[in-house]
């Protein structure tokens, strides 16, 4: 039996309402470890949308107000560069499906606020890949990961282009055409998503994944990766969806429908059992039993327990691994999303020289 | 389509804030989220475009401008005008309108 | 209570052990390190600095420690952690005091987007603020050394923080950091600073920090408008010449020079303009300190 002590994080964003109580004590606690999570944006976004911001005290709320900085800054930089994309895929007269947060931000959904963005995450039907990537070229963006290994690695076994990066601008684009990499055993259709697929409100050109896909996507992105890479920010990401679209009545029955229809039921209960564990999403009791039913046997449900508690709490994921994966998507290092001045290039320079170079192949 | 007969649009009035410095224009344009630095008769270009409710062509332009400054030498404002739209386009601050 | 209220032991202990809470305006950090140059260090800078009282809060967490490598046994090295993990590569031991005073710059320029954060030094007289912002090798920190020594409060050598909501300047005083000949010209400049060793061959050269006055210290928690902007270059045998600088060019060289001017978006551009609203601009060329630091008590006194 595994026994959880909850972490100040999922403390804090199951009851925002008790966190003015908090103390100062408690209150570093928590900003350390959601900022590890990137965490610290929503939890202002939280408290500020039941107008308790103020009352927390000055100190901590200073961080709360600098991380909603930086994800209002990076939301702006997300839809200016869909706009990009956008514009370079026009000709092509591809559908784009926006995925992850681009797609939360565009479908204007609970997800989307406070949340840090990064990448931009697109869905394409695999025959269109060259046509995309051919475009893409074209108006900036270049592959990235050279080496003949890793090019096939993320175009053979991730069933993605290698991060493609725009060279002025130093974004980054992944381009999917499938939601599971192929190591997973599961094969779900992604010609299934792609028709389910809606338009987003104002732009024809851009499109989002049904709701049950959209939270399938991310039950997939969790818990089929090789690595554990998923995090409480991910979970908050699946509590958010549910949450929200589980306010309509038919969605529970539609998205245990449509898991076993995609062959992501296992994902789904994975998602349920640890939204409800570590974040106390309201889930009813029937969307629970239905579940069930694709749930692992008892030795790897407890084996898994053990993982993914562990894995999805702040402080217990590996600190040097954790803080690469932030140091490489947090906004400072990003010259795209901070325009990196030329006066400061020498003083930059001299940081980069610190800086760990991290290059992995995934 | 002849240079004269293009006419010229601006980004959308809420993407843009500005502040006269001096004479020259500061100017953010939060469509590319790039601030600009733009000389005084640039300033007044985008200005003017950005007042207009239609597109404005060059010829547009050197007479409005012409009538604020109250002068006269067209040629010189026409091309002067002309190199300053081109480098809007190139900044992303304005377009021709498709013909 | 101030750092130098505790005895050397004690002080020690604090940083080998739970950590060191240091107040440096608006931010508290707590130090961790074994390392005596870094309780010397700080022994020396931050004597006046306030400690934050058990139940406070620390903004950020760092800690100067030998790295976890094999090398550790062959030349002793050091590295800056934020919050446990290492952003940067190692470094040489005898570094360990320079890296922690840039490690801290670099904790407020990463994190604090509550302030549009400007690389510039800025000092005040009679509340109103002089900033400096400048690349490196402009002479800026020299400047900064001369106007302190001076008279002049130091708000901070290296970082700006401009409050969005009154565009005006917190201060966080630290240690002025010098490099090279600087350390020379202040030392004859001003012989009462208060100066730490030199530390050579950094990726800077020699480094040396001057300790911030106490006054500048006790006074941490009073803002500045700002009143003047100054862009200063550094050219051996220059007379000191003040021009003004255009305001739309001393806008773009702010925001060229902040850290953070993109995350801001439109609020931002306000901020800024607000500040050039305020601030006579200015391009300023020396090779005299002397005659530098006269020239700005002119410019402060007939403002």
């Amino acid at each position: 039996m595994i026994v959880a002590r909850p972490d100040p994080v999922s403390i804090a964003l199951r009851d925002p309402r008790a966190l003015p109580g908090w103390t100062l004590a408690q209150w570093e606690a928590l900003i350390r470890q959601a900022r590890r999570a990137n965490l610290i944006s929503r939890l202002a976004v939280l408290l500020d949308e039941q107008g308790l911001l103020d009352d927390v005290p000055a100190a901590p709320r200073a961080h709360l107000e600098a991380a909603r900085v930086v994800s209002q800054a990076q939301a702006e930089a997300v839809r200016r560069e869909v706009a990009y994309i956008g514009k370079a895929l026009a000709r092509t007269g591809v559908d784009i499906v926006l995925l992850k947060g681009a797609a939360y931000l565009f479908a204007g959904l609970p997800a989307a606020r406070g949340r840090v963005f990064s990448d931009v995450d697109i869905l394409v039907p695999e025959a269109a890949i060259p046509e995309v990537e051919a475009a893409l070229m074209l108006h900036g963006w270049a592959t990235t990961h050279h080496d003949p290994y890793d090019q096939r690695y993320y175009r053979r076994w991730m069933h993605e282009l290698p991060p493609m990066l725009h060279v002025t601008r130093q974004t980054v684009l992944d381009v999917h055409h499938a939601i599971v990499p192929t190591t997973a055993r599961l094969k779900p259709d992604s010609a299934k998503l792609l028709a389910a697929s809606r338009p987003v409100e104002g732009d024809s050109r851009l499109r989002i994944l049904a709701p049950p896909d959209m939270v399938l996507h991310s039950a997939a992105h969790l818990f089929l990766n090789e690595d554990l890479t998923g995090g409480l920010r991910d979970i908050a990401d699946l509590d958010s969806l549910l949450r929200h679209f589980g306010q309509d009545a038919g969605f529970w029955q539609a998205l245990a429908a449509r898991a076993r229809e995609l062959d992501l039921a296992r994902p789904l209960y994975y998602a349920l059992r640890y939204a409800t564990r570590i974040l106390d999403t309201p889930v009813p009791a029937q969307a629970l039993q239905a579940a069930e039913t694709d749930r692992p046997p008892a030795w790897l449900r407890r084996l898994m327990d053990g993982l993914f508690l562990r894995a999805l709490r702040p402080a217990h994921v590996s600190a040097a691994d954790r803080f690469t994966a932030l140091a490489r998507r947090a906004l400072y290092v990003r010259a795209h999303w901070l325009r990196m001045p030329p006066l400061l290039l020498a003083y930059h320079l001299t940081i980069k020289a610190f800086r760990k170079e991290q290059e992995s192949p995934s | 389509m002849s240079v004269s007969a293009l006419r010229w649009h601006t980004v959308p009035r809420s993407d843009l804030i500005w502040r006269e410095l001096d004479g020259d224009l500061v100017v953010r344009d939060a469509r590319s989220g790039s601030t600009h630095l733009l000389e005084p008769l640039a300033g007044h270009v985008l200005r003017a475009l950005s007042e207009a409710h239609a597109g404005m062509s060059i010829p547009d332009l050197v007479a409005r401008l012409q009538d604020e400054a109250g002068a006269d030498e067209t040629s010189a404002w026409f091309s002067a005008i002309e190199a300053i739209l081109s480098e809007f386009r190139r900044l992303g601050l304005a377009e021709p309108e498709r013909p | 209570m101030i750092v130098a209220d505790l005895p050397e032991k004690e002080l020690a202990r604090r940083l080998a052990g739970a950590g060191l809470r240091v107040r440096t305006g608006p931010v508290v950090t707590e130090i961790r390190s074994r390392m005596p140059k870094v309780a010397q260090g700080i022994a020396l800078h931050y004597a006046d600095h306030p400690l934050e009282e058990p139940g406070g809060f620390a903004d950020f967490h760092v800690r100067l420690a030998p790295p976890r490598n094999i090398r550790r046994w062959l030349q002793p090295q050091v590295t800056f952690q934020f919050d446990g993990a290492p952003p940067f590569l190692p470094l040489p031991a005898d570094q360990a005091f320079p890296i922690l005073e840039w490690g801290l710059n670099w904790c407020v320029s990463a994190h604090c987007h509550q302030y549009l954060v400007l690389h510039a030094a800025v000092v005040e007289r009679s509340g109103r603020a002089l900033i400096l912002p400048a690349p490196p090798g402009s002479g800026k920190s020299t400047l900064c050394a001369g106007l302190v020594s001076r008279g002049w409060r130091l708000l901070s050598d290296e970082l700006a923080l401009i409050d969005p909501l009154t565009a005006h300047i917190m201060p966080l005083p630290r240690p002025i950091s010098l490099k090279n000949a600087s350390i020379e010209v202040i030392r004859r400049f001003s012989p009462d600073a208060v100066l730490g060793p030199t530390v050579r061959d950094t990726l800077k050269g020699s480094v040396a920090h001057v300790k911030a006055p106490v006054d500048s210290v006790r006074r941490a928690a009073e803002p500045a408008r700002p009143r003047w902007i100054v862009m200063p270059r550094y050219q051996a045998g220059a007379p000191a010449n003040l021009e003004r600088l255009p305001k739309g060019r001393a806008f773009m060289q702010l925001v060229d020079s902040a850290f953070n001017y993109n995350l801001h978006g439109r609020k931002g551009f306000e901020t800024l303009a607000q500040v050039i609203d305020a601030a006579d601009c200015y391009e300023f060329a020396y090779g005299d300190l002397e005659e530098a630091v006269k020239l700005y008590d002119r410019l402060a006194t007939s403002a």
